[in-house]
């Protein structure tokens, strides 16, 4: 399929000849490959390509959407009608809601690289693999490791009736090592990831060894701790947990179809005060160590949206139509999995602004409590109708007299939205951004890449699980 | 493109490219999703889409190419450059061969000529009337969303071996979110029904239990920590099997030694009162086919005999490394290799009525749902979870609704020497078909 604007316009023109007034057309093409060693056998070497074209249709408020993988002008003649067919199916049950008209982007995004990892040659991926796969396993106390090799390049083009016209083509590449190792009758696991939005470049720059040494000997660790007592901790949170953190505590809680629909705690919340006044709290399309992506899938501008300004809650995350029943204006957070799917409201890379604080000091306060690393951290999950969110971390320490002293296993804390951050009482001076090729965020059966992050904070209240 | 003779021509131009063995799985979805709110629909999805998945081997160099297939050329190139990346690829030692036998088990239930039509204005009835239903059921309660998914889903494989296999199957998944409010606050819940067929399917009844529930949790708060009993409800049930003893009996994970049932076969793993079945052609479940994703005919298994470890579940390639049958179990995940993985679950009842476990919970929470179950660590059989949806019961009686605590344990002392009784009700969640547990003891982690 050709993805170009040219003929992305083209396609939009022939929707509007049809007689509608308000429509979108989104091309995609992604490519994904992969190189994995599991416990020293090659498994993966592997290739995925997805390309098509969307069809957005809306009339009286109702939204008609088809995809086709075929580029053929019968097949695109096809799905254009039954994009139009499917809202007006609706339009007679469908309620009247206005989308915004404004968040109309235009210009061209590309990743820049030097090494285009889509073109590294397969042995030599496969040889840098390998031999980080083994090196893990000859370590005392390992049992098993996965060593990942991702490279991916995602390219967008968004034509729509409102005068969109965006091409964005990211570029990513990663690697990802699981480490499993056995004490006694203990098994336990840890996986990390490192990913640049960019090229081989990195992976050849980077200390891979050093890394799979680490992540190894964590598991090894860890095996032999034990899990923290349950209950509730004073927490030092390091600057890779705290981007999971908050994507679970707040992130959600504050995309707009959550606020529109009453399945946000954060509804009705703009301009009081939900945190600590330490914390301020910003999505952004392009930041150091993010998932670079300056125009959503609507083609919409993506800056920087403060959502959470010293502690008050600024606003929301936001699409057209969103926006529009909203009265606010897009923020660039329509973001679809690919072009099977119409587009929900998203995170892009939301994370906390740093503090002023020496991360020594955070523990200077902290007498008997916890500091909780993202290390081995597998992810989170949150409920924003109800409030609770909860995510894992990796092995951790319980802090005595002020100093990490024992390393506990990994678990899982929880705590409420509207009240863990009002807990935040000293936030450090050291950002750090990070996003992931492996994995992404999850939100009604569709991924996507996002970027999270921010600096050490320390939070008065969490609950820590254990046994 | 007719799927089966599209998958077998894929075969033959690797193989006449110079391929010692290839596979083709190829799928042809066409679907519709639509989507409500309370006070009207909003949108409808729909498209239809071929994808195929090439293994392309030369001697022991496997690589693995995956496309979305617009004409037949596309999957000439898949194969193409599936070949080019095994010739650069290293051997696997423990590679065997694609499987020599593909076949069909018989199954009913899976096709549903309803679905397979896919006429939006039936879908839409459906979100149309759910919507409403809530308020109707309760006063305190309204429709948040509702959607239904429905697909016609074309699959076939073929390979060096044998003819290639081929099946028509549909897929149907209705969902709402329901959301309560009095004085005392609010609550959310989410019901669904998942199935081939619409066979199952009450509207009436998911939006009621769903309706029911957030109802119910209105003003949830807080248990002290300490030790409980529990009774896990099926959905809650279905998450910790899912999440916790599923990945331990994958062949695969066995084998790598990242599973803490390595070994454990024929011993008592589990209470003698848990009897767990993996039925790949059961009627009506979601993760039912004629075969698995690699050919091999589907069939019903005895994971655990009254807690015994009696199998694990296999696909061809770990099953020839241990000189055995596979077991049916292939699966595609993304971008990944076949590997093994459950394709329906299913526990037996047990003969306590839920009505009278509830009454013997002196003190202890029943728990509906939680969010992140799915974290725990397999490797380990650490739970862990944080609960959104339970009562606190004493001596009977519930007390008040629970959410926001953090419940833990080892999974196999909870299940083991922890587990007291099974219900005789079971529920349909997705491919598991469970009733409810009752357990001893679980830790509650709380503020």
């Amino acid at each position: 399929m050709e993805l170009s604007m040219d003929f992305c316009k083209e396609v939009l023109e022939e929707v509007m000849r049809r007689g509608v007034k308000e429509a979108l057309v989104r091309a995609q093409e992604r490519v994904y490959e992969v190189v994995v060693f599991d416990k020293g056998v090659l498994r993966t070497v592997g290739r995925t390509r997805l390309v098509g074209l969307g069809i957005k249709v809306v009339l009286n408020g109702a939204v008609g959407y088809a995809y086709t993988s075929s580029s053929d002008p019968e097949s695109i003649g096809r799905a254009i009608d039954m994009a139009i067919a499917a809202a007006r199916s609706l339009a007679t049950r469908a309620r009247p809601r206005a989308f915004s008209l404004e968040g109309a982007g235009s210009g061209k995004y590309r990743t820049r690289y030097l090494v285009d990892p889509l073109s590294i040659n397969v042995e030599d991926k496969i040889e840098l693999v390998r031999d980080l796969n083994k090196l893990s396993l000859d370590l005392v106390g390992l049992v098993s490791a996965v060593t990942r090799l991702g490279a991916e390049r995602d390219r967008k083009v968004v034509v729509s009736s409102f005068g969109a016209e965006v091409e964005v083509e990211v570029t990513a590449v990663g690697l990802s090592h699981l480490a499993v190792a056995k004490s006694g009758d203990v098994m336990e696991r840890v996986s990390d990831q490192k990913t640049f939005a960019g090229g081989y470049e990195f992976v050849r720059a980077y200390d891979w060894e050093a890394f799979v040494r680490e992540v190894s000997e964590l598991a090894v660790k860890a095996s032999q701790a034990r899990a923290p007592p349950p209950g509730v901790y004073r927490a030092v949170v390091d600057n890779e947990l705290v981007g999971l953190l908050l994507h679970e505590a707040f992130g959600h809680a504050s995309e707009g179809d959550h606020v529109l629909h009453g399945t946000s705690v954060l509804s009705g919340k703009v301009g009081t005060p939900v945190a600590s006044e330490l914390v301020t709290i910003v999505d952004e399309g392009l930041v150091e160590g993010g998932y670079p992506l300056p125009f959503d899938d609507e083609g919409a501008p993506k800056g920087r949206t403060v959502v959470l300004d010293r502690g008050i809650l600024k606003g929301y995350l936001h699409s057209r139509s969103t926006a529009g029943e909203m009265g606010s204006s897009p923020t660039g957070n329509a973001r679809a999995q690919d072009v099977t799917f119409d587009t929900l409201v998203r995170q892009t890379n939301f994370y906390m602004l740093p503090g002023d604080a020496r991360v020594e000091e955070l523990f200077e306060g902290l007498s008997d409590g916890i500091y909780l690393r993202g290390r081995g951290a597998s992810g989170g999950e949150v409920d924003p109708s109800l409030g609770t969110f909860t995510f894992s971390v990796g092995p951790s320490y319980l802090v005595r007299r002020g100093e990490p002293a024992e390393l506990v296993r990994g678990v899982i804390v929880s705590g409420s939205i509207l009240e863990t951050l009002k807990g935040v009482d000293m936030v450090a001076r050291d950002l750090k951004v990070t996003t992931s090729v492996f994995g992404g965020c999850g939100k009604e059966g569709q991924l996507v890449r996002v970027g999270d992050g921010g600096p050490h904070i320390r939070v008065q209240r969490i609950v820590v699980g254990g046994i | 493109m007719e799927m089966a003779a599209l998958a077998e021509r894929g075969v033959r131009r690797a193989e006449e490219l110079g391929a010692s063995e290839a596979e083709l799985y190829v799928v042809r979805e066409r679907l519709v999703r639509i989507e409500g709110v309370a006070c009207g629909l909003e949108r409808v999805e729909c498209g239809e889409e071929v994808t195929a998945v090439a293994r392309v081997l030369v001697g022991r160099r496997l690589a693995l190419q995956s496309s979305v297939i617009a004409v037949e050329e596309d999957v000439y190139r898949l194969v193409e450059g599936a070949l080019r990346v095994a010739r650069a690829s290293e051997e696997d030692p423990h590679w065997h061969s694609l499987p020599k036998t593909l076949g069909k088990s018989p199954t009913v239930d899976l096709v549903d000529p309803r679905i397979a039509e896919g006429e939006v204005d039936h879908f839409a009835e459906i979100v149309s009337r759910a919507v409403s239903l809530p308020t109707a059921i309760d006063r305190r309660a309204r429709a948040v969303r509702a959607r239904v998914a429905a697909s016609r889903i074309e699959r076939a494989v073929a390979n060096s071996y044998q003819s290639p296999v081929s099946e028509v199957s549909t897929y149907f998944n209705f969902s709402i979110t329901v959301k309560a409010s009095d004085e005392r606050g609010e609550s959310t819940y989410y019901g669904y029904h998942e199935a081939p067929t619409l066979r199952e399917f009450n509207m009436e009844a998911v939006v009621e239990e769903a309706t029911r529930v957030a109802v119910g949790t209105i003003g949830a708060k807080a248990v002290p920590a300490g030790g409980y009993q529990a009774l896990f409800m099926p959905r809650f049930f279905a998450s910790l099997l899912s999440s916790l003893l599923v990945p331990a009996v994958r062949a695969d994970l066995v084998q790598r030694e990242r599973s803490p049932l390595r070994g454990r076969l024929y011993s008592q793993v589990l209470s003698g009162q848990l009897t767990i079945i993996d039925d790949g052609c059961a009627p009506n479940m979601v993760g039912s086919g004629a075969f698995d994703e690699e050919g091999v005919p589907t069939r019903r298994k005895v994971v655990f005999d009254g807690g015994v470890l009696t199998t694990y579940l296999y696909d061809t390639y770990t099953a020839n490394i241990e000189g055995r049958a596979s077991t049916g179990n292939a699966r595609r995940s993304g971008g990944s290799n076949v590997h093994p993985d459950a394709t329906n679950i299913i526990v037996l009842p047990g003969t306590s009525p839920l009505e009278s476990l509830v009454r013997e919970v002196r003190r202890g929470l029943v728990i509906y749902d939680a969010i992140g179950s799915w974290l725990s660590n397999y490797v380990s059989g650490l739970m862990n979870a944080t609960i959104t949806h339970a009562y606190y019961v004493e001596n009977g009686e519930v007390r008040h609704p629970v959410k926001g605590v953090v419940i833990s344990g080892n999974v196999y002392t909870i299940l083991r020497e922890g587990l007291v009784a099974v219900s005789r009700e079971v529920e349909l969640v997705s491919n598991y078909l469970v009733p409810a547990a009752m357990v001893s003891e679980v830790t509650v982690a709380s503020e």
